[in-house]
């Protein structure tokens, strides 16, 4: 069972049950194996994994070092290529994609956040984030890119950075420029976000500040992804998933975070649930 | 355990350690080539002149064979060290038969465009060499024929002729193609065939035909020698002073070898600016390297060490495969520049070429001690933090995108990469800039001498059509001859109903003096002839209209010391001729000394030195329909126009220019691709991070390729701009003074033309976009994970 104030957790052979049938999955994740060959050594970094994320859902990944989180990250999201199994992206295998394809996807349908704020550095915070639109169809003609230039500037107005839009990005913090990166993620309405330890390399309270624009982006329908080690903020998403040596070993439910006043139940229960898997 | 490292290095950064000793072997192969050329083009022509034995003073006169007042007066004068007289008979087109042709078959016809002299293989004085500078031998039957003769009638060794000389025909094999030293020069207008002993006494023995002698003297009192000789009035075809005026009659040659000055001087800049910037770059790329083995604890002594040793090791190595190269390189230039001239080369040249690989190797450790002093002053942590160029954060966004309304992403990132870091790009854009003026100098110089207003600089009025009669040698002594061909062609020309009106102008060599007598000078003198009346450009004051009046050139002037409204005197045999200087003009003939006297001037016909052609201009008809139609008309005779007939007078020259400017133009294609590889092989290894978080937020491979190769493309674009500005700029000043040393003193270069503005920028971008389009494939291997690599 799964609610919004109590957590449930499956093990191994889990399956979503909870709202089959009522939502379109955004990502549907089959028999997925990712193998890296290493001084001719097979090495099997993702073993079967099967997962599917609806449509509006928030979902952490979490595991130990070394567990494959990223590579499921970059595997499903098809910045990296699959060994076996099938990633259907809003009901289209993306594996059939050919480079431009997945181009235009990954320009139009997603939007990525790393842990490190990777921006190019000779742009302005403004530019930066600018840059995707201006380079998608909708981003030719005046008209068009002035329609950007509102969105960007009403993007940075809710993550309350309009002030650094012409910094450079090294004047301004670290969770400014995660805030300016989750701008840049959004700026072609996607219908999925990636992201890969947002808060990995941010201070608490800028942590808090990224975690609590990622719920707002959430509440407003954008599905995200994301792999985290800390415990706070994986507590703040729909539901967990434990990854160890390759496989997913179990679920979390939490159902949708609806503020402070419970997030720390939320901690708690996570934080047993993850001694008990071993983390 | 440094060897180690450097062992592993060497092998882990393939690419970047081969551009780098590929150009290191580029530098060492162009500094040592250029300095040798440079070195062996500077005495070229004074080791040419003595190699050859050029006499003080020689003249050329026609004689019957039965006396000869110049070889009386020449016998017992104690004013000569030595004399020779070498005989020889002048042939006109009819006297030479092609009879055999390798590269044409069916070619009989010969057609000359300068004197044609055969004489014996000279002995003592104007020796002459073979192309591969060795002295001339020949065996009967066997004939040697100067490069510009030869070149004009797609003649080669081992084709064969047959001469004529009055009743006397004989068929020779063409054994050797030979560099004059005194008559090969491209401003000679006399030329040499060569040929034994026993087959000239086959001719000679004609003892009833006219010969042409040639007196050659070497003086012990030179100022006493010049005076008994003006004094004579002999009547010569020519009489020149000798290694002085030869040596200016290679002026067109030393336009070329100036050429290959500038050239040589360019590509040594270019070995150094690029030898620099691959340096700072490859070492950038180690930055971070050198940071942690400073945190590790590794001495800036040790770490200096071990990039100095792996940089000595590469400089070696480049240097002297450089080396080798350089001496075909070298030698593959100065043969496509010099022609005409035997070049000397000596062990010497070769040491020239070890000491400037040393220089390199010298040059690559400075450079690389240089960028690795200043790791001296930051710490480990510095040095790691600033990510793997060294580079510190600061602001660096130089174009707002939100402004360029309509700016593609990819061609925004370029154009703002240059931008924000315009040092670093400029090294590249002077290095793409000089290549651009390697090209276009030469081809200023080359475009000048092909442009229609040179004609004037020949002190020639332009007109519709050149005609070469093939007469031109007989008229000095048959000018009635002259104007009754003149008549002829227009009377032919009026019963086809063609108006036409004939001109030439018949050259002088007549003694002249300002005030002393005694300093009489021959200067080629120009009086227009015929039924058109014409004029020409002049410098200042006005042309010469009556007898006594004349303008002279501003080299002449100088020389005489004289100027407008100031008289000299022509010393005739039995008469001299005082005249008023009405006026200036410059002449690219006889290297801009001259004077034009005005048609109705009285000049001795006695001391006519021939024409050039005559011209014809036509009422109501284009210059090329007049040549198609008089060349049915008239099918003997050779019809020009004005490039036809540039082109018979300096067009080895033009020739011998556009040959080194194609050379240069593969040589700069060559370097610009190099460089191209090596600026996006090093952007790209630097800026794969960059390129992943392109690819990650949805660039497509084409886009990023776009961006890559547009970089590349506006660094050559602004190349391109400045280069021709440049070039434009610096023509004046580094061709300009090669013309006015050939007599144009103000001669306006011609750089505007379609290939200039056009062709090769679009030769370049082509060549140098294949390059960057090739290079920018590397895109499409950049993993999207990469971008964890952004430092």
């Amino acid at each position: 069972m799964i609610s919004s104030d109590v957590g449930t957790e499956k093990m191994h052979d889990w399956k979503r049950e909870t709202g089959k049938g009522k939502h379109m999955n955004t990502l549907t994740v089959k028999d997925l194996c990712k193998t890296y060959i290493i001084n001719k050594r097979q090495n099997n970094v993702l073993k079967n994994i099967n997962m599917e994320i609806g449509q509006g859902e928030m979902v952490a990944v979490m595991g130990p070092s070394g567990s494959g989180k990223s590579t499921l990250l970059y595997t499903v999201s098809g910045m990296d290529h699959l060994t076996a199994g099938r990633v259907e992206f809003l009901g289209k295998d993306i594996n059939t994609f050919n480079a431009a394809q997945m181009s235009d996807l990954r320009l139009n349908e997603m939007g990525f956040i790393f842990q490190q704020m990777y921006m190019l550095k000779n742009l302005s915070i403004y530019d930066n984030i600018i840059l995707p639109a201006y380079q998608s169809e909708n981003g030719k003609g005046k008209e068009q890119r002035k329609k950007i230039n509102d969105r960007a500037k009403e993007l940075m107005h809710k993550l309350g950075i309009s002030e650094i839009a012409e910094h450079d990005i090294n004047e301004v913090s670290g969770g400014q420029l995660q805030r300016a990166c989750i701008c840049r993620s959004l700026i072609n309405r996607p219908k999925m976000i990636f992201a890969d330890e947002p808060t990995g390399a941010l201070n608490q309270q800028n942590s808090k500040e990224v975690m609590r624009e990622l719920n707002r982006i959430n509440a407003e329908g954008t599905t995200i992804m994301l792999v985290t080690h800390d415990m706070k903020v994986a507590a703040k998403s729909d539901r967990v998933l434990y990854i160890e040596d390759g496989s997913i070993k179990g679920e979390y439910v939490f159902g949708k975070y609806s503020g402070q006043e419970e997030n720390r139940e939320r901690e708690k229960k996570l934080s047993v649930w993850l001694m008990e898997m071993g983390f | 355990m440094f060897l180690r490292i450097l062992k592993k290095d060497l092998k882990r950064k393939r690419t970047t350690n081969f551009i780098l000793l590929l150009f290191i072997i580029l530098a060492s192969m162009f500094l040592a080539s250029s300095v040798d050329n440079l070195i062996a083009v500077n005495g070229a022509i004074d080791h040419f002149l003595k190699l050859s034995k050029v006499p003080d003073f020689f003249a050329v006169a026609l004689t019957d064979g039965k006396s000869d007042e110049i070889a009386d007066f020449l016998e017992g004068q104690q004013w000569l060290s030595e004399y020779e007289i070498i005989d020889g008979f002048n042939l006109v087109n009819e006297d030479v038969t092609i009879t055999e042709c390798q590269a044409d078959a069916g070619q009989t016809a010969y057609e000359r465009s300068n004197t044609l002299f055969v004489g014996t293989i000279p002995s003592n004085f104007t020796k002459v060499y073979t192309n591969e500078g060795e002295a001339l031998t020949l065996s009967p039957g066997e004939i040697a024929f100067p490069k510009v003769e030869a070149d004009e009638n797609n003649l080669q060794v081992g084709d064969k002729v047959s001469l004529r000389v009055g009743e006397e025909e004989q068929e020779f094999r063409i054994a050797a193609i030979v560099k004059d030293a005194v008559y090969g020069s491209s401003m000679m207008g006399f030329k040499r065939l060569f040929i034994t002993q026993e087959d000239y006494a086959v001719f000679d023995k004609q003892k009833d035909l006219v010969r042409t002698r040639i007196y050659n003297m070497n003086f012990l009192d030179e100022e006493k020698a010049r005076s008994e000789w003006s004094k004579q009035n002999f009547t010569v075809i020519s009489a020149i002073d000798g290694p002085e005026t030869i040596r200016m009659c290679y002026i067109m040659d030393m336009l070329i070898a100036a050429i290959l000055i500038v050239v040589s001087i360019c590509l040594i800049l270019l070995a150094f600016l690029v030898l620099r910037f691959t340096i700072v770059f490859t070492l950038q790329e180690d930055y971070k390297e050198i940071g942690i083995m400073k945190a590790i604890g590794l001495r800036n002594v040790g770490i200096k060490g071990l990039y100095l040793v792996k940089y000595l090791a590469l400089s070696v190595s480049g240097a002297l495969i450089g080396l080798v190269f350089s001496v075909p390189f070298g030698k593959a230039i100065l043969k496509r520049a010099i022609v005409n001239i035997v070049v000397e080369r000596t062990q010497q040249n070769f040491v020239i070429n070890m000491v400037c690989a040393a220089v390199i190797v010298g040059v690559v450790l400075l450079f690389c001690y240089v960028c690795i002093g200043k790791l001296k002053k930051i710490s480990a942590m510095e040095a790691i933090r600033s990510g793997s160029d060294g580079e510190r954060y600061k602001a660096k966004s130089r174009l707002r995108f939100w402004k360029r309304a309509r700016m593609r992403p990819y061609f925004y990132l370029a154009i703002n990469d240059i931008m924000s870091s315009v040092k670093r790009f400029g090294v590249l854009i002077v290095t793409f800039c000089l290549g651009m003026m390697l090209i276009l100098l030469p081809l200023s110089a080359a475009n000048t001498l092909k442009s229609d207003g040179i004609i004037s600089e020949f002190s020639i009025s332009p007109s519709d059509v050149y005609l070469d009669t093939g007469r031109g040698e007989s008229y000095i002594v048959d000018m009635d001859g002259l104007f009754q061909d003149m008549e002829e062609i227009e009377r032919t020309l009026a019963e086809h109903g063609i108006k036409a009106v004939t001109g030439t102008d018949m050259g002088y060599m007549i003694p002249c003096y300002s005030e002393n007598p005694e300093e009489c000078v021959s200067y080629y003198g120009l009086q227009a002839m015929g039924s058109w009346e014409r004029h020409y450009s002049i410098l200042s004051g006005r042309e010469p209209e009556y007898a006594n009046e004349v303008m002279i050139t501003e080299i002449t002037a100088k020389d005489m010391g004289v100027g407008i409204g100031d008289t000299i005197h022509f010393k005739m045999k039995d008469r001299t001729q005082d005249m008023i200087i009405t006026g200036t003009y410059q002449s690219m003939i006889n290297m801009g000394q001259g004077y034009r006297v005005s048609r109705s001037a009285k000049m001795d016909p006695e001391y006519a030195g021939g024409i050039m052609c005559v011209q014809v201009e036509i009422e109501g008809m284009e210059s090329k329909e007049a040549c198609e139609k008089l060349e049915e008309i008239f099918p003997d005779y050779k019809i020009m126009d004005a490039k036809g007939f540039l082109d018979s007078m300096i067009g080895g020259i033009i020739e011998q220019i556009d040959t080194l400017t194609y050379f240069i133009v593969a040589i700069v294609l060559v370097i610009n691709s190099l460089i191209t590889v090596l600026l996006m092989k090093t952007l790209m290894a630097k800026e794969r991070g960059d390129i992943a978080l392109l690819k990650s937020i949805g660039f497509a491979d084409h886009a990023v390729k776009g961006w890559q190769t547009a970089r590349v493309l506006l660094l050559l674009a602004a190349s391109v701009v400045l280069g021709t500005l440049l070039s434009d700029l610096l023509a004046p000043y580094l061709i300009g003074p090669i013309f006015a040393m050939m007599g144009a003193t103000s001669i306006q270069l011609v750089m505007g033309s379609a290939e200039v503005y056009v062709g090769y920028p679009l030769l370049l971008f082509a060549v140098t976009g294949i390059t960057a389009a090739l290079c920018a494939g590397g895109v499409k291997k950049v993993d999207l994970k990469e971008v964890n690599d952004i430092e």
